[in-house]
């Protein structure tokens, strides 16, 4: 859905992108994290058609930023990391004018606009002012505007910044309904323990360079990552692991082991039974919310 | 409707500001009313309110119309939808403005009744083109300063807003100015006799059939930049070709104005072909300046512009000049024919100044660029200028100072004796100014601490 072949972007004064590839399939979740000054956001904005590459080039659906930048635009939602709103207008006009802005037909933004406002939990708000809303109804609201003409790529920079816990889940919740609902989408995000809700690869940006040269995969959604801690040690834990089918070890020693392992239940309470019947003393077995966190650091100046 | 006329519908025109236009401007004209004859009558007072709502508060909300999206964070929100550049730019145009318009059209109505009773129906159909007009190239004008600006910085203060407001109240002075040369009412020219008869290409036309005519073509060539400077916001591209056609029209608009040089003693003995060539070349240059001043200087655009032209990609480097470079090469092709013309119809002396006059102002071209690549964003134009004013005003009036009059030539074009001296002169400058301007464009710049790529 997104390639990139060797883009480069500069700033008068400085390359911020330099020679970036990268290829983003189709429904999926992608996590764009980095340290600040990365190239971030300058990345976003060149995928959404937004800056023009000095050279390389970007395609979004088959189609070149720099040969059809208006055809992307409507294919596309982006969620500045700043981003305003009309205040002064009532939610409802809000979305109103996303839709007709984004090319749906008058008699057809009445249903677009209540279908945004209800995934993003906004129904009964329609009539406040967007300057009334609180910041999470306010986020909530940028992103129904950017949801409202069923983009099919979704570029988000930083959208769970400043929202509580419980708002935050909610736009885990949202995010992976649009995955779902056929959307690709690329966040990008600090908070890298937010990111593993919902992401299946990460790419990683230093210095206007992706890390590695590509994405990294984090999460496998059919085989998650799960750690299993026995009580007392075993020096032939990864052996035990190692021979079975269907699991494989990441890392192990005498107490743990990370691994990866099909979602499903009956498979993981064979496991158990099986380690237990072996004799092992299983203290916890769960799945690793880490893996995202792991691999950044392990690729950023290795563990800084 | 036009959906971002109607967001501006919804948030200009509601109707607690309608009630309190049409009731404050209700009440003027009924104060107006009863001291007419003392003060002036509510027609008079229509006319200035009108100046007042739609000229300069009109293009303070044109000039905010795009600048306070940016301002505000929902620009490139904009950026991205669906509307076309035309309905963009039309939408922005009359809806920002929509709030003016409502409180012009009361002052319309309030004129063209006095004018109807006072004048006739044909005056008052004239007069009302004149103000449409007037309102639409003043306000289209704030627009337009305010789009080119907006491609270059992305922070506007006050200020800069008052800037591009002032353009199009400049605009609208000089639509002002060259109507009151044929309106028998004015009072700015007062102690002259209204001109009937415009002097165009030795025509003897209708002075107020061509005015409006200038003024309907002049508004079309306005709302054609702001569409072009809005397609350039939505990432589309834009040809050099639309632009080459308004240099082609301002050339034959202004070339048509010859007569009016025939009593200057410096060119009287030039020819009718010799001033009409060089008011072209004024005009061409004078866009140049202006755009120099206004687009943006993008080192990285010149650097790709210059590797284009490397490798004879000439199509491509053309399709991507911008307005100033045109306008210069324009300015510099009709600055050599009228050099031939010269040579053929006139003499020397007057070859040396049209020579040193195309080395200054490439000198000054080379000059904006360079002020633009050594300063930091906001501060480029101030550089151009003070650099320009050091130039021609600060440097002459101290070697003038000093009595050394021969030292002059350093500065503006003078016919002297070597006749060669000023054009090379002038021309030495040009080349020393663009060589280093090339210089810091292909050479890399260091990169300032704490730099960021996110921002």
């Amino acid at each position: 859905m997104i390639d990139v072949r060797d883009l480069v972007y500069e700033y008068p004064s400085v390359r911020a992108l330099k020679g970036i590839s990268l290829h983003v399939a189709s429904q999926t979740i992608t996590a764009l994290v980095g340290p600040n000054g990365a190239g971030k956001t300058t990345l976003l904005r060149c995928l959404a058609a937004l800056e023009p590459p000095y050279s390389g080039n970007v395609k979004i659906a088959g189609l070149d930023t720099r040969e059809a930048p208006r055809d992307i635009h409507a294919r596309l939602g982006y969620l500045p990391d700043f981003y305003g709103l009309y205040d002064a207008l009532s939610v409802r006009r809000v979305l109103i004018y996303a839709a007709r802005s984004h090319g749906i037909a008058p008699a057809l933004a009445g249903a677009a606009v209540e279908k945004a406002a209800e995934r993003v939990g906004l129904l009964n708000r329609m009539e406040a002012k967007a300057g009334e809303l609180s910041r999470g109804l306010r986020q909530r609201l940028a992103i129904a505007q950017t949801i409202v003409h069923e983009p099919r790529v979704l570029l988000l920079d930083e959208p769970a910044a400043g929202l509580d816990p419980q708002a935050r889940r909610d736009l885990s919740v949202l995010l992976l309904a649009l995955k779902e609902g056929g959307m690709t989408l690329v966040v990008s995000s600090h908070i890298l323990a937010e990111l593993e809700d919902y992401c299946s690869e990460m790419i990683i940006i230093e210095d206007g360079l992706i890390v590695g040269g590509k994405a990294v995969k984090v999460r496998d959604v059919e085989r998650p990552r799960y750690i299993l801690e026995i009580a007392t040690a075993r020096s032939d834990l990864r052996e035990f692991l190692a021979g079975r089918a269907g699991l494989d070890v990441i890392e192990a020693d005498a107490h743990h082991a990370l691994i990866t392992h099909t979602r499903n239940a009956a498979a993981r309470a064979k496991l158990i039974r099986d380690l237990l019947a072996a004799g092992f003393e299983v203290s916890s077995f769960g799945e690793s919310t880490k893996a995202l966190e792991d691999v950044y650091f392990k690729q950023v100046g290795h563990g800084r | 409707m036009n959906a971002e006329f109607q967001r501006n519908l919804w948030l200009e025109l509601t109707p607690r500001r309608m009630f309190v236009m049409a009731v404050v401007l209700a009440l003027i004209f009924f104060a107006a009313a009863l001291t007419e004859g003392t003060v002036s009558g509510p027609g008079e007072a229509a006319r200035w309110l009108y100046y007042v709502i739609v000229v300069i508060w009109g293009t303070r909300n044109a000039a905010s119309g795009v600048v306070g999206e940016i301002r505000d964070r929902t620009w490139d929100g904009q950026r991205l939808s669906s509307l076309g550049a035309d309905t963009m730019a039309l939408g922005k145009l009359f809806g920002s403005t929509i709030y003016n318009w409502f409180g012009g059209a009361i002052c319309l109505v309030v004129m063209l009744a006095d004018l109807l009773s006072s004048r006739g129906p044909f005056v008052a159909l004239i007069d009302l083109v004149y103000y449409l007009a007037i309102g639409v190239i003043a306000q289209a004008a704030a627009l337009l300063a305010s789009l080119i600006a907006a491609r270059r910085r992305q922070v506007h203060s006050r200020f800069d807003i008052f800037v591009y407001q002032a353009v199009g109240i400049f605009a609208a002075i000089a639509v002002y100015l060259v109507w009151a040369v044929a309106d028998p009412a004015s009072s700015i020219f007062a102690h002259k006799a209204p001109t009937n008869f415009i002097a165009w290409w030795g025509l003897g036309l209708a002075a107020r059939g061509f005015l409006l005519l200038s003024l309907a073509v002049f508004t079309a060539w306005m709302l054609t930049g702001c569409y072009r400077q809005m397609r350039l916001e939505l990432m589309m591209r834009n040809g050099p070709f639309v632009w080459l056609g308004f240099l082609l029209f301002i050339g034959i608009y202004v070339a048509g104005f010859d007569a009016w040089l025939s009593g200057n003693p410096a060119l009287i003995h030039l020819d009718a072909v010799a001033r009409r060539l060089l008011l072209a070349g004024t005009a061409f240059a004078t866009l140049a300046y202006l755009m120099a001043f206004l687009e943006p200087k993008d080192r990285v655009q010149y650097r790709w512009l210059g590797g284009a032209l490397a490798k004879f990609r000439v199509g491509s480097a053309f399709m991507r000049l911008q307005g100033w470079m045109t306008a210069y090469l324009a300015t510099l092709g009709i600055g050599i024919v009228l050099l031939l013309w010269l040579g053929q119809t006139s003499t020397p002396p007057d070859q040396a100044m049209v020579g040193a006059m195309l080395g200054f102002f490439t000198r000054d071209m080379a000059v904006i660029v360079l002020a633009s690549l050594m300063s930091r964003q906001h501060g480029s134009d101030f550089a151009a200028a003070a650099i320009l004013f050091v130039l021609y005003v600060l440097l002459p009036a101290i070697v003038k100072g000093l009595n050394f009059e021969a030292g002059m030539v350093f500065f503006f074009p003078r016919a002297g004796d070597p006749l060669w001296l000023s054009p090379v002169l002038a021309w030495s400058e040009a080349v020393l100014a663009a060589a280093i301007a090339v210089g810091r464009i292909v050479l890399p710049e260091a990169q300032p601490d704490g730099q960021t790529a996110d921002a």
